[in-house]
């Protein structure tokens, strides 16, 4: 009898090991927080991923809305800020988008800081994009022939876009209650052309990615509010929209938090897009419309604000962190097939948390990648910093491309072929919402996957493809 | 003991019961995103005034199970085209029958009060028959006249939703008998003179109702019903 009671006691504890898993799941993320040197609670919004100082490391640019934009820079084990100069921290114009891009073409990231102190419509003082000579930071909008075009209404994102694929980046700028603004250098003057790429609409902007979307140049996604989205097919460097065609205009619910991610690992990139307390979208492209393939809880109303697709384990399966803001964040992995699977957290869950920003980064080089959350807008909160708990058997792969220039080639796509995925990732030109990831191609290996080849489209849509024997190391591939 | 034994071999029943109770809610339809999604194939310039037409009819021609059907139609308000919470109850209301004149009772989903007055007063319901994926049914529709022929017809409607020329256009709408369809009428039945009472005992269906209904359309101030009104008249 006793034998009799025990044995029907293991097949319930069987039974409840195969219903409540997540129970038994140990915390997806360490807390690393306290590497943060110097982490008052302040309102923070947008995160950039850029070498601010020329070391060739790169750094978190943490924008701050009436407190310091940070440049933390990875030293000994912390993160330290590591500039204090005026043009650049300026705690008065109140930061809230980032995005860094090689505008002049001499290898250096430009930085572009979007300020914003109303709302919406017109606002008090103009953007800055922060160039650096070595020596010292200065602002390209401040030098006199570079004020004609100013941009003085209030904005969100930014994303940066190698319109023509020659390596000369524009900024796309997501205004709000004005007309969007595309700022490029034309004759060695930083000019907004907007009007002549089609892209001066009027909308409530939020977020933008841009990337190998639907062609073989850069093309443009900018989830708004209060109005439709745009998908703007790049047609030789000029734009049109063609959202309603491609089924993604989503008029009644209003964007936030975008990112681009290979959601089927078939070689090319889809589109995750969050939505303000409405559903949020996995579309991906499929007999040329973009299908919502988002299913509960993935699509389940949130207070979404950032949204970031990583290889945050190095399984070789992205996750997506979805951050919320007065509510409790998300995990996800895409899992074969475009499945999304909710993973538990506990560390990073920050039920309390007032999330307005995140981005990835090895910032420590360790093949591991960063998530970096900063937080503000109506309570102030210090940054988090968090790290997976990596299976030390996991392998990684980074690819770091950089265009003929040297710059980050952003907008460029790599793509992992294997005998069990071929994963596409985009060098980030601006995603997640306010913000800019590393721009880098991190891929864990997955278990017993061999014959690994990388392929990268560049922004002018050619390809070269190359062979990895080698793991856990650092491709740098330069655009000839 | 035999009494324990029994309790725990229904433990795991009552788990894996509760595991699959669960994968069912999760594998549901969400009926409301769909049409939140749609939003602007139904209304392709954005105007959805009174447009509760062009939802019955992108409903209809879904290849869809009559439960699907029944379904979405509870989540837009036939008078004003306005999408309505998933979560809203509806109005127990009376509308007189297009061929009879008898009164049938039913439930209406609205997105205000004065659209169940509006409903009331303007329409009539019908009987109308449709092939869905799990076989034919029956049910009643709510209908207006044609409103094609109107010369004041209302500025704020998208007429080219409705009308090709003086008809009714059958690619946009639902025609059924030369009456246009505006909506499902729910969980319908012949009134009692219980029904009624209960229909005019309501504070909405009852007093307020009386009171919208018998003031001059000029005097009507509350927004999207006014529309329909000059559509439905």
């Amino acid at each position: 009898m006793q034998f009799k009671v025990i044995k029907n006691l293991k097949k319930i504890i069987f039974l409840l090991l195969l219903i409540f898993p997540n129970k038994l799941y140990a915390s997806f993320f360490e807390d690393l927080t306290s590497q943060i040197v110097e982490n008052p609670k302040r309102l923070s919004y947008g995160v950039s991923v850029t070498d601010v100082n020329k070391d060739g490391n790169f750094d978190f640019v943490v924008t701050g809305f009436g407190y310091l934009n940070l440049a933390l820079s990875y030293k000994d084990g912390k993160l330290i800020n590591i500039v204090n100069e005026n043009i650049f921290s300026d705690e008065f114009r109140r930061t809230i988008g980032v995005a860094a891009c090689d505008i002049d073409k001499d290898g250096y990231e430009e930085i572009y800081f979007l300020n914003t102190d109303t709302y919406s419509g017109t606002k008090k003082y103009s953007d800055r994009l922060i160039d650096f000579d070595g020596n010292k930071f200065l602002d390209l909008f401040e030098v006199e022939k570079n004020k004609k075009d100013l941009n003085l209404t209030a904005g969100r994102s930014v994303a940066c876009v190698d319109r023509k694929g020659d390596g000369t980046y524009g900024v796309y700028v997501a205004n709000y209650g004005g007309p969007t603004r595309f700022y490029e250098y034309s004759d060695d003057v930083i000019v907004d052309k907007s009007v002549q790429l089609n892209l001066a609409k009027v909308t409530g902007g939020r977020a933008v990615v841009a990337g190998h979307i639907i062609s073989n140049k850069m093309d443009i996604f900018a989830a708004n509010e209060r109005g439709a989205n745009f998908l703007y097919k790049n047609n030789n460097g000029k734009f049109l929209d063609v959202a309603y065609e491609f089924r993604v205009e989503d008029v009644l619910q209003n964007g936030r938090g975008t990112a681009l991610s290979d959601i089927y690992y078939r070689g090319r990139l889809d589109i995750l897009n969050g939505n303000w307390g409405g559903f949020h979208r996995a579309y991906v492209l499929k007999d040329k419309i973009f299908k919502d393939i988002a299913k509960p809880t993935f699509d389940v109303p949130t207070r979404i604000r950032t949204i970031i697709s990583a290889d945050l384990d190095n399984d070789g399966y992205d996750e997506v962190f979805m951050n919320n803001i007065g509510e409790p964040n998300k995990l996800f992995k895409i899992l074969d097939n475009g499945v999304l699977e909710q993973l538990p957290l506990d560390i990073g869950l920050e039920p309390d948390g007032y999330g307005t920003g995140a981005a990835v980064a090895d910032i420590d080089n360790d093949g591991i990648l960063e998530l970096l959350v900063s937080h503000g807008e109506s309570r102030d909160q210090p940054l988090s910093l968090y790290k997976a708990k990596v299976d030390p058997n996991h392998k990684y792969l980074r690819v770091k491309p950089l265009n003929k220039y040297g710059a980050p080639a952003r907008g460029a796509t790599v793509t992992l072929i294997s005998n069990l995925r071929k994963h596409s990732k985009t060098i980030d030109a601006g995603s997640g919402y306010l913000c800019q990831m590393e721009p880098v191609a991190h891929y864990g290996i997955r278990k017993n996957e061999k014959n690994i080849r990388v392929q990268i489209k560049w922004t002018n849509g050619k390809t070269k493809t190359i062979s990895v024997k080698d793991f856990n190391k650092t491709i740098t591939l330069r655009q000839k | 003991m035999k009494l324990l034994l029994n309790f725990l071999k229904l433990i795991p029943i009552f788990l894996l019961t509760l595991t699959l109770s669960n994968i069912s809610i999760s594998a549901e339809k969400n009926y409301y995103k769909d049409l939140v999604t749609d939003w602007s194939r139904i209304f392709p310039d954005n105007n959805r005034n009174a447009a509760g037409p062009k939802f019955f009819k992108y409903i209809i021609d879904k290849d869809i199970t009559y439960n699907d059907f029944v379904e979405y139609n509870k989540l837009y308000c036939a008078v004003s085209g306005s999408l309505i919470d998933p979560n809203s109850t509806a109005e127990f209301v009376n509308i007189s029958e297009e061929k009879t004149g008898k009164q049938i009772c039913g439930n209406y989903y609205r997105c205000c009060v004065p659209c169940s007055c509006d409903l009331m007063k303007y329409t009539t319901v019908q009987k109308m028959k449709h092939k869905f994926k799990d076989g034919l049914k029956e049910f009643y529709v709510l209908t207006i006249n044609n409103p094609c022929t109107k010369k004041d017809f209302p500025e704020r409607v998208t007429k080219k939703y409705f009308c090709d020329g003086s008809n009714i256009s059958k690619d946009q709408v639902y025609n059924l008998d030369g009456r246009m369809v505006i909506g499902l009428f729910h969980n319908t039945k012949p009134c009692n003179d219980n029904d009624i009472k209960i229909v005019k005992a309501h504070p909405v269906t009852g007093e307020y109702c009386d009171i919208r209904n018998n003031t001059p359309l000029e005097k009507l101030q509350a927004g999207m019903g006014d529309i329909f009104i000059k559509l439905a008249r």
